[in-house]
């Protein structure tokens, strides 16, 4: 488990390293665009290591990711694209945190509600709700709570960041929301499933015989052995999340980590490209890891002998 | 589940089929009547995507009425900013997202799946290791960082055909990612029909390796990954439709799902139907699609 998540690591770094190698041309020619001259061009080449062989050019990157060192932005000089992405997450983070929390709540009710109900009616339309939710793009959702929640209600604003809290939680109810819908439609799939799943079992008949109530079936039984699944799922999004957060915070206009990757993209400014992709890619592969490792915790029946 | 009739459960998905066979239309075309409902609602929007802008006497780039004109007969989804007709400019831009869509998947679909039959059945165990560990890389990464970072290789001003301007690096961003599932499913259901029974005796009768491969492993496989395929339209789609939040994607003014309801975030307050209505009909595409694929899931599961 561990060998695996390392290699993973291992390969993500030679693909975010290969990234800018791929440029097709002069991938100098292709960062500075308008601005080529050649001094510059020989300024950039030199300060990305690129006018040395590849094998030192990996031996200097990986070395300086083992310190620490992502390089520096070549739109901001001046600033390392460490300190961009430590300035930039905390507003990214508390977006998808709060999309967590509210997505867990929505999809283990929702589930649970499909799950529990006798009439067929109720399971049909949960899923049909989060089939929907499945297929309306974050951004759309975000659009449609500005112009109910901002615009014709005026009861939360349609979008900014004030950086500081406690002032920061009402712009982050909606963005909350808005991510919240991709999370909570998985949750509720799984969850509908496991607790489905968990009434089929013998213990569950056992209970039933025994003359427990079924408000107690469903607390002590159903519930915690649906909780299980959403924990390894939750540890598995992490990506589709921070692609959620990421164009969720591009609506509403937080100055977050999907801000700084969209402002690099247009300024073609490859280590703050580079840098993003390998933190979050590497912050999926912990997240997974973690999760798995959390899960022998909470259930004992999947640990390892 | 205990199988109550005493037969024993057959799983047809591990048994061999010709890769264009019948089957194939019955898997499509089931009895599910979501399923059916999904599949027409689907096909109603590719043909008006396909029709209205023929018909229409303008483009979807002309100047046709005063701007942020609310919906009426004449301009049944409005006019936008600056007095283009939304209800064309959605069906033109249909065209653009569901073309792109399937073309990305087409291409995710085959070379996902050779590449993910050749790691589960080489007996090669390096192969095996360097594919999937370059898919678990891969899968690693956020889309849309990975998304947003290749179109920086790629180029955004890439030029490739009659595409407006922004698809190409979007759509080759999108091929060198979206293969990378399909190899995985691909790779497990090879693993499981490698060493079943069939495949053995097709071993044992001589087969070539290679005609083990396509007539008995690669139909096995394929037919998982277009239940598979269905949703990840829906996918590209909405992401494609994303980019331009981010400063990526098929750039304005040509007419795209994601680039109007762009533009028309800037008039949310005076003219909401500019990004409503295009929304709407991105959801209905969504939705559609979604029924199909859950009941095409649904199906193999409990048939």
């Amino acid at each position: 488990m561990t060998g695996q998540a390392l290699l993973t690591i291992a390969v993500v770094v030679v693909l975010v390293f290969l990234l800018v190698r791929l440029i097709p041309g002069d991938p100098v020619k292709v960062m500075l665009g308008i601005q080529y001259t050649p001094e510059a061009a020989a300024a950039l080449r030199e300060q990305l290591n690129l006018d040395k062989s590849i094998p030192e050019q990996f031996l200097l990157y990986v070395g300086g990711l083992l310190r620490g060192d992502l390089g520096e932005s070549t739109a901001q000089p001046g600033r390392s694209v460490a300190d961009i992405i430590a300035e930039s997450l905390p507003a990214t983070a508390a977006v998808a945190i709060t999309g967590i929390v509210f997505g867990v709540i929505i999809g283990v009710l929702l589930g649970l509600l499909a799950a529990l109900s006798k009439k067929r009616g109720v399971d049909v339309s949960v899923r049909t709700f989060s089939m929907l939710t499945f297929s309306v793009p974050a951004f759309l959702v975000a659009l449609l709570l500005i112009l109910v929640f901002s615009l014709t209600l005026g009861w939360l604003p349609a979008g900014g960041w004030p950086g500081t809290w406690p002032e920061n939680i009402p712009y982050l109810v909606l963005p909350a929301i808005a991510l919240s819908t991709t999370m909570s439609t998985l949750i509720t799939r799984t969850v509908r499933q496991a607790a489905i799943d968990t009434q089929g079992q013998q213990f569950m008949e056992a209970a039933f015989m025994r003359g427990l109530p079924g408000r107690v079936l469903n607390l002590k039984h159903t519930l915690p052995n649906s909780l299980l699944p959403v924990l390894t799922l939750v540890g598995i999004s992490i990506g589709t999340l921070l692609t959620g957060a990421i164009i969720v915070e591009a609506v509403f206009g937080i100055p977050g980590i999907g801000q700084e990757m969209s402002q690099a993209v247009s300024r073609r400014d490859y280590p703050v490209v580079q840098g993003i992709a390998l933190v979050s890619a590497i912050a999926v592969v912990v997240s997974g890891y973690l999760v798995e490792i959390a899960y022998t915790f909470v259930d004992p029946r999947a640990r390892t002998l | 589940m205990i199988d109550m009739t005493g037969t024993m459960p057959t799983d047809d998905a591990l048994a061999p089929r010709r890769a264009f066979g019948l089957a194939w239309l019955r898997a499509g075309v089931g009895a599910s009547s979501s399923r059916i409902i999904g599949a027409s609602v689907f096909v109603l929007i590719v043909l008006m995507c396909v029709f209205i802008p023929i018909f229409y006497p303008y483009g979807p780039n002309e100047f046709v009425a005063p701007p942020l004109q609310a919906p009426s007969w004449a301009h049944p989804f409005g006019t936008d900013s600056v007095g283009r007709d939304v209800f064309l400019r959605t069906f033109a831009g249909g065209r653009v997202d569901l073309s792109a869509a399937v073309i990305v998947t087409l291409f995710a679909i085959v070379v996902g799946t050779l590449l993910g039959t050749l790691a589960g059945s080489s007996r090669m165990r390096w192969v095996d290791s360097v594919i999937m560990r370059i898919v678990d890389a891969v899968l690693a990464f956020p889309l849309v960082i990975l998304l947003l970072a290749l179109v920086v290789v790629v180029g955004p001003d890439t030029q490739w055909g009659p595409a407006p301007p922004g698809l190409p690096a979007a759509m080759i961003a999108l091929m060198c990612v979206m293969w990378s599932g399909y190899a995985r499913v691909a790779r497990g259901q090879a693993l499981a029909l490698r060493d079943s029974d069939f495949v053995l005796a097709g071993r044992v009768a001589g087969l070539s390796n290679g005609r083990i491969v396509t007539r008995h492993i690669a139909p096995g496989v394929s037919r998982i990954t277009m239940a598979l395929a269905v949703s990840d339209i829906v996918l590209v789609v909405v992401i494609l439709s994303s980019l331009p939040f981010l400063g990526a994607g098929v750039q304005a003014p040509a007419a795209e799902w994601g680039s109007i309801m762009y533009e028309g975030r800037a008039f949310l307050r005076q003219a909401w139907w500019i990004t409503i209505c295009p929304g709407i009909v991105l959801a209905a595409t969504g939705l559609s699609l979604s029924f199909v694929a859950d009941s095409l899931l649904d199906s193999r599961r409990t048939k």
